[in-house]
């Protein structure tokens, strides 16, 4: 070996993402224990800003883009150096992918408060914000591949793969989903609607959960496992078969979100089975990191870091069963719309994503800074109290999903709802929630612990900014050597390796979504549909900025319960105008699907205004700041235009009239509400009006008329 | 032989969760006529399995004492002409039946002690990878993951006769009918606001106070001196007083006027005891009362309802 280069590897990037991580991930929880408390104590809402629809989405967004996004970068840029025996490309795109994550994450902080929102689960923000996170992104994966051109090392190691893969997939993801017309600075409607708009954001859904949330963080646990086991890892052939398999499977399972909803049936069946066939797949990564172990398991008794992968392996192990289960319709009858799914996604979060940011943490921050971890005992009461707090949060949520959804479903002999009264259901299962509460606070403790324990690690030593390495410069191999397996091919090619990764995740997609755009029968219209008039639209937009999506579903599934509770079941033609829709995935509250004319405008009225006035004992925020806030029809041309081009058959020119239409409809619910008792002058003026009309309007289209056009 | 074992599973597992999704309708609506319909063949198809596996355990046993008494034969011809046969290696020797099984179709993976042979010969940073075989029960299970997808798809889509989302619905809402038939049958007509009465008994009295407080208080007040809703204590009635009419003001709701209709989350019984509640309040006199609405009652001008009450009250519109 004559050709030894030398060189150093930037740790001051790989400091900078963990501690962002860890902030963000302190930051994160307590907003997430925020809005647990919130459910328990209502007068927590403290409006307009800080009520439960508009933190919800933070929360989400806080932990899984900048804690674990965050966690994602420190892990990739401090494997994928030594992996390739490489500096990054660029210092300078690393930093300003460091300072533009940043930069995105603060502007959510204020921007999702404000209650702008796109209102699709975890692609919330607003469309500028998309396209700074698609500029960052490149910005990442040029630095990315600029490293592995550059590279010392003829061959990628699998953790490399999964990064591959997590930047193409996220990228195609990010940017279909943020197909939309921007209306104003902050606002856009999407380009798809309803049904396949549904279908597009699960298809995103689900899988910023794949490769935002698993492939990233296996190509960390490839590496930091190994590494602080010091073992090798179990078998490369299923490495490379789980790697395929998993990035190939994962992209088809979106719908088992949406299952017994409108959209058609074989959309539904093809997320259910390859949910199903994801699981060996998924388990492969488990098997992986489990079997690494062997030998090793004296030591996981002593060192808090393999604890906290062990843990986080087995956890991922759990979820990626459970997901799959879930995916089966019956189960899904069941555990849909309920907290099952919040216990499920917080085994995974907490334990897979959590424990191993934690046992990552733990174990680069002695190594940066040369030094000792500070207190292993510390670290050790971190991880049992992480632990516990994950099983206290999530058996009690397991508990009260299941509760919930047999209170839903009963009938008494004479044929009626069992709990007709939907708040009931909600009271019922409040000390759940009380100790979903304890649970969070439990691991909340924990990660304070980590801080602390790493903070005094990082005093004790000293930073090792640029660390030396040296080896040998790469020798450009073209022919196979003899023997060699023949995956070995592809290692030494990173473009086909992203060629083949991104044909592979665009299959599923395209099958699911293109018949869905293009051949018409797939959504059979319904003749009495009608768009949404002017005031309908700018209440539905309040709808949105609020976050109501976040606790009130609009899909009413056909199930004898839930027509016999809501109405007639949701059917596809109803959400052509829907932009964006808002289906919900959970419901802490009713649907919301056939509000209109249910209630008079005077008990939506007095409701929002404090909503234990017409439901006493109910959990929802109070809005007051709707008869405060001035009724905002200024967007409104713009708003009926855009819509037109997107296709909403809105007549020629109504974007003229559209200011005069939704204020004569303002005075007729002011007039409503006034004859119904409500004394309040000037309410034709303010949000309210807009918000009851949008409500009374909601899924009264297939009444008008009984009899659908097929 | 295979294909067909797999085919008798995935029939067992589609079989499996279409009574799974009957009986995920909880409680009330499972049907024992399904279940007992569904019975006898999931019956046949684990007879049928069970008997397949044994007679295949049979033929391995005959196979293997057969084995068994031919090497006995053979060492003994073999002792008998004098000629030593090579021993057998340890390896060889453990290599029984059942480790053979094990290996191919569960777990083969090489010991820690000699996985020196196996470790491949590049590493990433110090990490190496061992070349050990996919572990072969999670092949196993990831094909039968992708046979029982192409079953299911078989089954609701491509051929089968699965039942649609929408055919399974008009399913449980029809034998929903047939369960409600039988339950009311034989029994009193239900309550409604034709042949309801006011109950004058405390219990119910109690039991619609509690109903009241909880669920009209909100708009009509504690004391039922009314707020958002009418008042109840006075003798004026917007639209109708009187047990019947109280009755059909619940059940139905005014919902042009403000008042929702409680038959979906109130039985008849309930709606009876919390109007014959309402109507003890008459005359109670409660503080901060709401103007009185509507037109006086008077309980016996009931039969003469058609005729309009002359009285208008102060507040009325």
């Amino acid at each position: 070996m004559s050709n030894i280069q030398q060189f150093q590897y930037d740790n001051k990037i790989v400091r900078a993402f963990g501690i962002a991580s860890f902030v963000f991930g302190v930051v994160g929880m307590l907003v997430g224990l925020i809005i647990a408390l919130q459910l328990i104590y209502p007068s927590l809402n403290l409006g307009p800003w800080m009520t439960f629809g508009r933190l919800r989405p933070l929360h989400t967004n806080a932990v899984i883009f900048a804690f674990v996004g965050n966690g994602i970068f420190m892990g990739v840029y401090y494997s994928l150096q030594r992996l390739l025996k490489a500096r990054m490309w660029s210092d300078t795109l690393s930093w300003i992918h460091f300072w533009g994550w940043q930069i995105i994450i603060a502007c959510a902080a204020v921007s999702l408060p404000m209650g702008l929102t796109t209102s699709g689960e975890y692609a919330e923000l607003i469309w500028p914000l998309d396209i700074l996170i698609a500029l960052i992104w490149v910005i990442f994966g040029v630095n990315m591949f600029g490293t592995i051109i550059k590279r010392r090392e003829n061959h990628l190691y699998v953790a490399i793969w999964f990064y591959i893969a997590t930047w193409v997939t996220v990228a195609v993801l990010h940017i279909v989903r943020s197909f939309e017309l921007p209306v104003t600075f902050t606002q856009s409607y999407p380009l798809f609607s309803g049904v396949q708009e549904a279908l597009v954001q699960w298809w995103y859904g689900h899988n910023a959960v794949a490769f935002f949330l698993t492939t990233p963080y296996l190509g960390m646990m490839y590496y930091f496992l190994p590494k602080a086991a010091n073992r090798p890892v179990y078998s490369y052939k299923l490495s490379i078969i789980h790697f395929w398999a998993l990035i190939f499977i994962y992209i088809w399972a979106g719908p088992h979100h949406l299952l017994y909803s409108s959209l058609p049936d074989w959309v539904q069946s093809l997320g259910t089975v390859f949910s199903i066939m994801l699981i060996a797949p998924s388990w492969g990564g488990m098997l992986n990191g489990l079997l690494t172990l062997r030998g090793a398991w004296d030591r996981v008794r002593q060192d808090p870091v393999l604890k906290f992968m062990v843990v986080a392996v087995t956890a991922y192990g759990m979820a990626t069963f459970e997901g799959p289960m879930l995916s089966i319709k019956s189960v899904n009858a069941i555990s849909h719309f309920t907290d099952w799914t919040i216990a499920h996604v917080h085994v995974g979060a907490l334990g897979w994503n959590g424990f191993l940011t934690f046992g990552a943490l733990y174990w680069l921050w002695p190594r940066m800074y040369r030094t000792q971890l500070y207190s292993t005992n510390l670290a050790n009461i971190h991880f049992w109290l992480g632990t516990l707090g994950i099983i206290v949060y999530a058996v009690p949520l397991y508990w009260a999903g299941w509760t919930q959804a047999l209170m839903w479903k009963e009938f008494t002999p004479e044929g009626t709802l069992a709990w007709g009264n939907f708040l009931d259901t909600v009271t019922q299962i409040m000390p759940m929630y009380a100790m979903r509460a304890i649970g969070g606070t439990m691991f909340f403790t924990g990660i304070l612990l980590g801080v602390y324990n790493l903070v005094k690690t990082a005093q004790q030593g000293t930073f090792l900014a640029n660390e030396d390495a040296e080896a040998p410069a790469r020798e450009r191999r073209v022919a196979p050597v003899a023997g060699e397996y023949w995956h070995r091919w592809i290692e030494g090619r990173p473009m086909q390796m992203l060629l083949w990764s991104t044909i592979l995740i665009a299959i599923g997609g395209i099958v699911q979504i293109v018949p869905m755009v293009f051949i018409e029968s797939q959504v059979p219209k319904i003749s009495t549909v009608q768009p949404y008039t002017p005031l309908e639209l700018t209440g539905r937009d309040i709808y949105v900025r609020e976050g109501c999506v976040g606790c009130h579903s609009q899909m009413i599934r056909p199930f004898r319960d839930e027509t016999e509770r809501y109405g007639e079941y949701s059917k596809s033609g109803e959400y052509i105008y829907d932009r964006p829709f808002l289906w919900g995935s959970k419901r802490t509250g009713p649907d919301l699907m056939r509000e209109g004319g249910k209630y008079p405008d005077s008990w939506h009225y007095n409701h929002m205004i404090d909503p234990t006035s017409m439901s006493p004992g109910s959990i929802m925020p109070a809005y007051p700041h709707l008869v405060e806030q001035p009724l905002d029809l200024s967007d409104l041309p713009a708003k009926i235009t855009a819509l037109r081009k997107l296709g909403t058959p809105y007549p020629r020119d109504f974007e003229k009239y559209a200011v005069s239409n939704a204020e004569e409809q303002a005075r007729k619910v002011a007039k409503n509400l006034a004859g119904q008792g409500v004394k309040d002058e000037g309410v034709e003026k303010t949000e309210m009006v807009a918000i009851i009309a949008y409500l009374q309007r909601l899924g009264t289209d297939i009444k008008a008329q009984p009899t659908a056009n097929q | 032989m295979k294909s067909k074992k797999y085919l008798l599973v995935i029939l067992l597992l589609a079989d499996t969760f279409t009574g799974w999704s009957q009986a995920s309708q909880v409680a009330t609506t499972a049907s024992p006529v399904d279940a007992a319909q569904q019975l006898p063949d999931i019956m046949t198809m684990i007879l049928a399995i069970a008997g397949a596996s044994l007679f295949v355990v049979a033929m391995i046993y005959i196979i293997k004492v057969n084995q068994f008494l031919y090497k006995r034969v053979v060492s003994l011809e073999a002792q008998k002409s004098g000629v030593t046969l090579q021993a057998e290696t340890a390896e060889a020797a453990s290599n029984t039946f059942w480790t053979k099984i094990r290996k191919k179709y569960w777990e083969d993976a090489v010991p820690i002690e000699r996985e020196g042979e196996i470790t491949l010969d590049h590493g990433y940073d110090g990490i190496r990878e061992l070349d050990n075989r996919l572990p072969p029960w999670w092949v196993n299970m990831f094909i039968l993951t992708i046979i029982w997808a192409v079953g299911y798809m078989y089954y609701y889509h491509w051929g089968g006769d699965g039942p649609s989302s929408e055919e399974e619905y008009k399913t449980e809402v029809e034998e929903a009918k047939k369960e409600i038939a039988a339950a009311v049958s034989g029994k009193a007509a239900a309550i409604d606001e034709t042949n309801v009465t006011a109950l004058t008994d405390a219990t119910s009295l109690g039991e619609g106070e509690l109903i009241y407080k909880n669920v009209c208080a909100a708009c009509h007040g504690q004391q039922g001196e009314g707020t958002v809703g009418p008042n109840f204590t006075d003798e004026y009635w917007i639209h109708g007083g009187g047990i019947k009419n109280i009755f059909k003001t619940i059940k139905y709701g005014v919902p042009e006027k403000g008042m929702i209709s409680w038959q979906a989350q109130l039985k008849p019984a309930d709606m009876q005891k919390v109007g014959s509640y309402i109507l003890t309040l008459k005359g109670t006199n409660p503080p901060n009362p709401k103007a009185p609405q509507g037109t006086i009652w008077k309980e016996d001008a009931q039969q003469d309802s058609a005729t309009p009450q002359e009285t208008e009250a102060p507040g009325s519109k």
